[in-house]
């Protein structure tokens, strides 16, 4: 902490900042505010159009910067609102100024920003960065009408998924694990239900999603690729509505309300699937029939429930708690098998306005991953668990200076428990058998930083800091300084270019053997053997505006180093095993790639073009002979395009169409005879050469949606109706290679490749209502 | 593990709703065959080992032999050359492909070295030790509520010495194929008594075979690894696996084979 300090001093005295105000200034400031429900808006854009100066409003809806003396108009705008506008006439040194914007009335309007959205992101020294709102998530069209923010992420350039309708994340060339996942300042460890093909996140709970791929702020820490900051919605405190939704494989009910008006108030959110009351119905009419399979119980739910209370005109506070389970079960009459997994999170969070130009948020934030393999046999019974817990502590301070400082600085500090691969094998009465393994890890993770957001001129701005990280596992303490910076310069009123650099450690490693998201991933300590990760990420890039700023084209390059990437020995067993450490295997990695973005956010029609052309490696002395590999998600060519337009006032129509280079995938080259000792059932044996030299057939989609808006005698209500995978394209899932045999007495009479596919071309339909 | 039973379930709700194979053309670079060894001694049998090659995946599934290898076990510094001589033995049959007229005594202890040699100066050697017999400590079995038996044989394992072994039961005679086959290390109980278990499967009245192999890392190593080459092809969520051979210079196993096996008859 004291380093923190001294740091903190030396950047005040480095940039001879006086507490005084520069004369013929002022600080604005204030909130921007739901009109319907006075929820707080992060990520308003605040701005001053004819003096080009503006800033965006943080996680509580805080807005603050400085003017010059005199009359201006001053602008709020926000995705799904209508834009909010007011002349002042500023004399004094400070001046609170609160915005409450209109929601839309039209749904396809509700994503309709004004231009000066555009040219605020052109003057952000920001790169990097995506948004999106559940509004706009909510119009485009998803696998089984079920709207998912992450999922609709990926259609972001540099943003990747794992596979077929996953909802990972692979930002950059970085691995699913390495980014942080953030619920309302609250880490989550396991983003996904149902092996990653829905996440987690509620569409009806949350409001915003915001994910850096890179250009990292020094406040973020604790993974290599990628920050996705997840807000939830507050809740109204104006009056009690109901939201929700039925679809084809889950439904969804939302309640919100005021507790005291304008005061407090509550929201809860709750989503079932329900294919498990199908297949169970399926089981029992075919009960005595010999020939048929029973079909296993799966259903996932989630709990979202979040209480804002504002405590006075300087202080909020907020209470958010997640609960969601994944359950798979198998029962016969000698057999029971379950298998449950799901994180539980709890949030709190206070917010205090010391003044105008010093705003200070503190959390306590509870977050565990846990999974659960139960199986019982007779007297049999086995258990694996793992899991981690942590408690978090982080305050975060906002403190806007003369001379076009903006400091923002704070820290947090990290406990973790890890219970990692606990097998308990109960032999009932034959006790001499049973046995435990596993092991229990604690760690502590700390983190300093100072960054300062700095407008040297009209056209130049630069935003840099410093990270101070640490991690104690009790045999080894690892710290490490993590510089950041960034920079805007302005060539004209259109066009600016931008740069950035990040430094990256991550602490804690996901043990995973397969690349994909599953929930018997285990998050591992660093020890003194697993040592920390790093990466390094440069960026820049060009920013355009186009057509009277309806367009912004941006382009922006990268180069990312790792260095200690994880993974694993061949055959590694990491579910029951007391010396998981003796299977990592360390390498390192690089990727790189080049974003082409268009977007265009105003008129009747709206989207946006992506392209992304990259390449992601890894290399390990102990795989591959040592020769670096591509990695699965490796992809060379990523085009997105999404298109939405309001057909009429109750209708809007919406298409979005992926292609990519299909993913780098490891196949056998050949086969030798395998008889083992008896020699009954000789086995083909695949032998594998180089690691993911293969590439499955290139992935191409359309998806279409049509949004029916209806006239309800009461509240609002629509029909979406999804069309995926509109011409039934059979993209790979997986290959791989089978024998043919003969009918009539099972000889082998040749070899052939398989193309495995997901989805064809599926309809779905959902009815979303609000009262 | 149950891992599959996930993925059945997936691939039934996921891949229910469509034609989920297609035969696809897939051109694949030319594969190098390499010798392919597979080697058991065993005590009071013929010493016989089974030569082949490695084929692209492709190519015609007929056995690809070698005539011209040369196997040579050497053993207690006596060399003994193995005569090529397909054969085969059983029904489903078992191929051999070199002999020697001679059978093995094994000694706990003894120390046997193999060379394969053929005329594109390919060579492979492997060496394996005789490990001491590990007896069968006991075998219980248990019904359920429809008349099913489920069968458990327990050992005692040696202390401080990592140990691996491998459980099989047979039906009626041990020619006729084995229900169960596993293999184990002490990792977890070392010098604890280890536990072997089954399913419900089996009924009153049917006469098993038990049998316990101690077996070495190779032999464990190899049959974990040939195990899990062949999960990856077909799962999506495997990485591929290196095949661990206990043999250099090609693929295989030469390995010595002690067991203690024991007759039951379910009552």
């Amino acid at each position: 902490m004291r380093f923190f300090f001294l740091l903190f001093t030396f950047i005040l005295l480095l940039n001879n900042i006086s507490p005084a105000l520069a004369q013929g200034t002022a600080t604005v400031s204030g909130f921007v505010r739901s009109a319907d429900t006075n929820e707080a808006l992060a990520g308003a854009t605040v701005a001053v159009p004819t003096l080009n100066i503006g800033t965006f409003t943080d996680a509580k809806g805080f807005y603050s910067f400085n003017l010059p003396k005199g009359n201006h108009t001053i602008q709020a705008s926000y995705i799904g609102f209508e834009s909010g506008s007011k002349d002042i006439t500023v004399t004094g040194d400070k001046l609170t100024l609160n915005f409450t914007l209109e929601t839309n009335s039209s749904q396809l309007q509700e994503v309709v920003v004004e231009a000066n959205t555009l040219q605020q992101k052109l003057n952000d020294t920001r790169m990097s960065v995506e948004r999106l709102s559940t509004v706009e998530a909510k119009l485009l069209p998803a696998l089984f009408g079920e709207v998912d923010l992450v999922k609709t992420l990926q259609l972001k350039p540099g943003v990747q998924s794992g596979g077929e309708g996953a909802s990972g994340l692979y930002v950059r060339g970085g691995g699913p694990d390495q980014n942080l996942v953030m619920l309302d300042d609250a880490v989550v460890y396991n983003a996904s239900h149902l092996f990653g093909f829905f996440s987690v996140f509620n569409p009806d709970a949350v409001k915003s999603v915001e994910l850096y791929k890179g250009g990292f702020p020094a406040q973020y820490g604790g993974r290599l690729s990628s920050v996705l900051e997840v807000d939830m919605n507050k809740g109204n405190y104006d009056s009690l509505s109901a939201t929700g939704g039925i679809g084809l494989i889950s439904s969804r009910l939302t309640f919100e309300g005021p507790i005291v008006k304008d005061k407090a108030s509550f929201l809860i959110s709750g989503r079932r699937t329900y294919f498990d009351i199908f297949t169970r119905q399926l089981n029992r009419i075919n009960e005595g029939n010999k020939d048929y399979n029973p079909i296993p119980d799966y259903y996932f739910y989630d709990l979202n429930t979040k209480i804002y209370y504002k405590l006075g005109e300087k202080d909020e506070l907020s209470l958010t708690g997640y609960y969601g389970r994944d359950f798979f079960g198998f029962n016969d009459s000698n057999f029971s098998f379950g298998f449950d997994w799901g994180n539980s999170i709890g949030s709190l969070v206070w917010s205090h306005k010391f003044s105008n130009r010093f705003f200070a948020s503190t959390s306590l934030t509870s977050t565990g991953y846990r999974y659960n393999v139960t199986n019982s046999i007779s007297d049999f019974t086995f258990k694996l668990t793992s899991s981690i817990q942590d408690f978090t502590l982080k305050t975060d301070f906002d403190l806007l200076l003369s001379k076009g400082h903006n400091l923002k600085f704070g820290a947090l500090a990290t406990k973790h428990a890890f219970t990692i691969g606990q097998f308990n094998f109960d032999a009932g009465d034959n006790q001499d058998m049973s046995f435990n393994s596993g092991n229990n890890y604690k760690a502590t993770e700390f983190g300093a930083y100072v960054s300062d957001d700095f407008r040297v001129n009209p056209l130049l701005s630069v935003n840099y800091g410093l990270r101070l990280s640490a991690f104690d596992s009790g045999d080894k303490t690892y710290t490490a300084l993590e510089p950041r910076a960034a920079a805007k310069y302005s060539l004209s009123q259109t066009m600016s270019l931008k740069a950035s650099y990040a430094s990256m450690m991550q602490y804690i490693h996901l043990v995973s053997s397969s690349g994909a998201s599953l929930p018997t991933d285990v998050w591992y300590p660093s020890t003194s053997y697993v040592k920390p990760q790093r990466s390094q990420q440069v960026a820049a890039g060009v920013s355009k505006l186009f057509a009277n700023g309806k367009l912004l084209f941006t382009n922006e390059v990268y180069y990312k180093w790792m260095k200690r990437q994880i993974d694993f020995r061949d055959g590694a067993n990491l579910f029951v095993n007391d010396s998981l450490e003796n299977e990592f295997l360390f390498g390192e990695g690089e990727s790189y790639g080049n974003e082409i973005y268009l977007e265009k956010i105003k008129g009747r029609t709206t989207g946006w073009l992506g392209y992304t052309l990259s390449w992601s490696y890894r290399q390990f002395d102990e795989i591959n002979d040592g020769r670096r590999f591509p990695t699965r998600y490796d992809r060379r060519h990523d085009i997105s395009l999404v298109v939405l337009h309001q057909l009429s006032k109750r209708i809007s129509l919406t298409g979005a169409f992926v292609y990519g280079t299909g993913n780098a995938y490891s196949l056998p080259v050949a086969r030798f005879a395998f008889q083992d000792v008896e020699g009954r059932n000789t086995s083909v044996i695949p032998i594998y050469s180089d690691r993911n030299s293969f590439r499955l057939a290139a992935y191409h989609r359309l998806d279409l949606g049509l949004v029916l808006k209806l006239r309800p005698k009461h509240g609002e209500a629509d029909l979406t109706f999804n069309l995926y995978n509109t011409y039934n394209r059979r993209n790979p899932y997986f290959v791989y290679f089978s024998q043919i045999e003969s009918e009539a007495d099972d000889l082998t009479l040749g070899f052939e490749a398989k193309q495995v596919s997901l989805f064809p071309s599926i309809p779905s339909i959902t009815y979303n209502f609000k009262f | 593990m149950k891992i599959k039973i996930l993925l059945y379930f997936l691939t039934f709700f996921f891949l229910s709703s469509c034609s989920i194979d297609d035969t696809i053309e897939m051109g694949l670079p030319p594969h190098d065959p390499q010798l392919v060894l597979e080697c058991y001694l065993e005590d009071g049998k013929p010493m016989r080992a089974t030569v082949l090659e490695s084929s692209n995946y492709f190519d015609a599934p007929t056995p690809p032999l070698v005539p011209d290898a040369q196997v040579t076990i050497a053993h207690n510094g006596r060399k003994l050359d193995l005569t090529y001589n397909p054969t085969t033995e059983g029904s489903p049959t078992k191929l051999y492909t070199h002999a020697a007229d001679e059978d093995v005594q094994f000694k706990a202890g003894d120390f046997y070295t193999i060379e394969v040699t053929d005329g594109r100066g390919r060579k492979v050697t492997g060496n394996a030790k005789v490990l001491p017999t590990v007896p069968i400590r006991s075998i219980k079995w248990h019904f359920d509520g429809a008349g099913k038996a489920m069968v458990s044989a327990t050992l005692q394992d040696k202390a401080n010495t990592a140990n691996y072994y491998r459980f099989m039961i047979h039906r009626d005679n041990i020619d006729s194929g084995s229900d169960v086959n596993l293999v184990a290390s002490d990792e977890l109980r070392d010098g604890k008594v280890i536990t072997f278990g089954t399913s419900y499967t089996y009924e009153r009245g049917d006469t098993l075979i038990v049998s316990l192999y101690h077996i070495d890392k190779q032999h464990y190593d190899f049959f974990q690894s040939v195990a899990n080459a062949k999960e990856a092809n077909g799962n999506p969520f495997a990485e591929p696996t290196k095949i661990l051979s206990s043999v250099n210079g090609g693929f295989g196993i030469f390995t010595t084979l002690v067991v203690d096996r024991k007759k039951i008859v379910i009552e």
